[in-house]
């Protein structure tokens, strides 16, 4: 079949090379993790966190990411027939979400005529707007190689002039870029809001009553509970 | 004599460990993900000519060439060398890994950008790129098209608009707990809104830069308005720290 005309996406996209690529993204995440636990673990002990701390910062990013991971997946099935498996593991399981991939095959699609999914989205299109979104998220990876080192130097250079930069800069970053971030939700629609506020409020009392009663795992499931309730009433004022 | 190596030591080495196989692992992680659809395009005979290719990547890269640039930068300061590497390779970094580093210093009791801290996030980090790749392997690459089948079209459409408010509610709520700076907080929510609600809609060329904006002006504020009380209590003990590069 001629792929100009064939929309056969998935006899393309289900290419056992692409699958091979796919397994071996996620081999190497998975070596690369292994590998800094280890170094964490060695590093421990003269850093003066113990074993017992580690392990249990460990489970919690687990437990913390397990709300967010089904959530992630819920959006990448709906991608599957576009793209196929594979593709969809490699575009969503790095870096990059399910809106960028989506715009970027949409925008790429539009320079050759076709829409995502449409009569037009054949085996030439889809080949083409695959290599435009890996080559687009690639330039993440490459301005992350180039750009680390020097940024580290720089706070080597800033800590050494005042220890104290350290112990402000990380907090004030990490504060501004999720309320910044949030911030850019809010004009979106009023149910957006409500997504906010609710899942902002479960968190407030699921932490306090943690904190109150010390309850370990309730401040390691809080997280997915907080998302679970947000997009449960969310459901409910969108359908309803 | 062997003592314990101290802090120092042991965070140098930490660095010298992640630094090197982070960059290698992620070179890898980018070859292969140029390698598919270059070798699908080559072994695959699809008509596709260069400047079809060339056409698409530039205009996919005039949308988000820019924020390729702006994130790594924006958020070094929160991540750190070390999970650097992680984060923009994995991905997901505002929707799952951060979110997981900030509940384990929560769970530990950790100041973030401390050592300790360092260490915690790069474990979480590493906890949560277990859970992502064991969910999307399973849930999306083995039993995804049958999940397609069987998930109602409205569950779908409401995660896709509503995922992201819902999981940032949580983690601001969170962030204002385990990060404890009440003045940065007020200067990064005075920072949000004028750039969200004030600067963007007069000016949406700036669109791109928004966090990156609202980070600097937090960072500023908070370090020229900081109380200064704290700076030589910070000074004066052993502060050779991260002397040598």
């Amino acid at each position: 079949m001629d792929p100009a005309t064939s929309t056969d996406i998935w006899s393309v996209a289900q290419s056992p090379l692409l699958w091979i690529c796919a397994l071996a993204v996620f081999g190497i995440i998975c070596l690369q993790s292994w590998i800094y636990v280890r170094a964490a673990k060695r590093a421990g002990e003269g850093v003066g966190i113990s074993r017992g701390d580690l392990n249990r910062a460990f489970r919690s990013g687990a437990v913390a990411s397990v709300g967010p991971s089904l959530a992630v997946v819920l959006v990448a099935i709906a991608l599957l027939t576009l793209f196929g498996t594979p593709a969809v593991l490699m575009r969503i399981g790095l870096v990059g979400s399910a809106a960028t991939e989506t715009a970027s095959a949409t925008i790429a699609a539009d320079t050759m005529g076709a829409s995502l999914g449409g009569p037009e989205w054949t085996q030439q299109v889809f080949v083409v707007a695959f290599f435009a979104m890996c080559l687009s998220g690639a330039a993440w990876m490459v301005i992350t190689l180039l750009f680390t080192p020097l940024l580290k130097r720089g706070g080597n250079k800033l800590s050494r002039v005042n220890p104290a930069a350290m112990t402000i800069i990380p907090g004030a970053a990490l504060l501004a870029a999720f309320m910044a971030l949030t911030a850019m939700e809010l004009p979106k629609s009023w149910i957006h809001v409500i997504a906010v506020l609710v899942s902002g409020a479960v968190m407030a009392v699921l932490m306090a009553i943690a904190t109150k009663l010390n309850i370990g795992w309730l401040k390691e499931w809080a997280l997915g509970l907080a998302i679970i309730v947000g997009l449960f009433v969310t459901y409910f004022v969108h359908h309803g | 004599m062997t003592t314990a190596p101290t802090a120092d030591q042991a965070m140098q080495q930490f660095e010298h460990t992640t630094s090197r196989w982070g960059r290698l692992t992620m070179s890898a992680v980018l070859i292969t993900s140029l390698a598919a659809p270059i070798l699908l395009l080559i072994l695959g005979d699809f008509g596709v000519t260069f400047n079809q290719l060339l056409t698409a990547y530039l205009a996919v890269a005039a949308v988000y060439l820019v924020l390729a640039i702006v994130e790594p930068i924006t958020y070094f300061p929160i991540l750190g060398q070390a999970a650097m590497y992680q984060a923009f390779m994995i991905g997901n970094i505002a929707n799952k890994l951060l979110p997981a580093a900030i509940v384990a210093q929560n769970r530990v009791a950790v100041r973030p950008g401390s050592r300790q801290g360092d260490l915690v996030a790069v474990m979480a980090i590493c906890g949560a790129a277990v859970v992502h790749v064991v969910s999307l392997l399973l849930f999306v690459g083995i039993f995804g098209t049958w999940l397609l089948s069987v998930v109602p079209e409205p569950v779908i459409e409401v995660a896709q608009l509503y995922i992201l408010p819902s999981i940032l509610g949580a983690v601001v709520v969170q962030a204002l707990i385990t990060v404890k700076q009440a003045r940065s907080a007020l200067f990064a929510a005075a920072a949000s809104l004028f750039v969200v609600f004030a600067l963007v809609p007069l000016v949406p060329a700036v669109g791109a830069f928004g966090v990156a904006i609202v980070v600097l002006l937090t960072i500023l504020a908070s370090w020229f308005l900081r109380n200064k009380a704290h700076d030589d209590r910070l000074n004066r003990p052993e502060t050779p720290e991260a002397g040598q590069d």
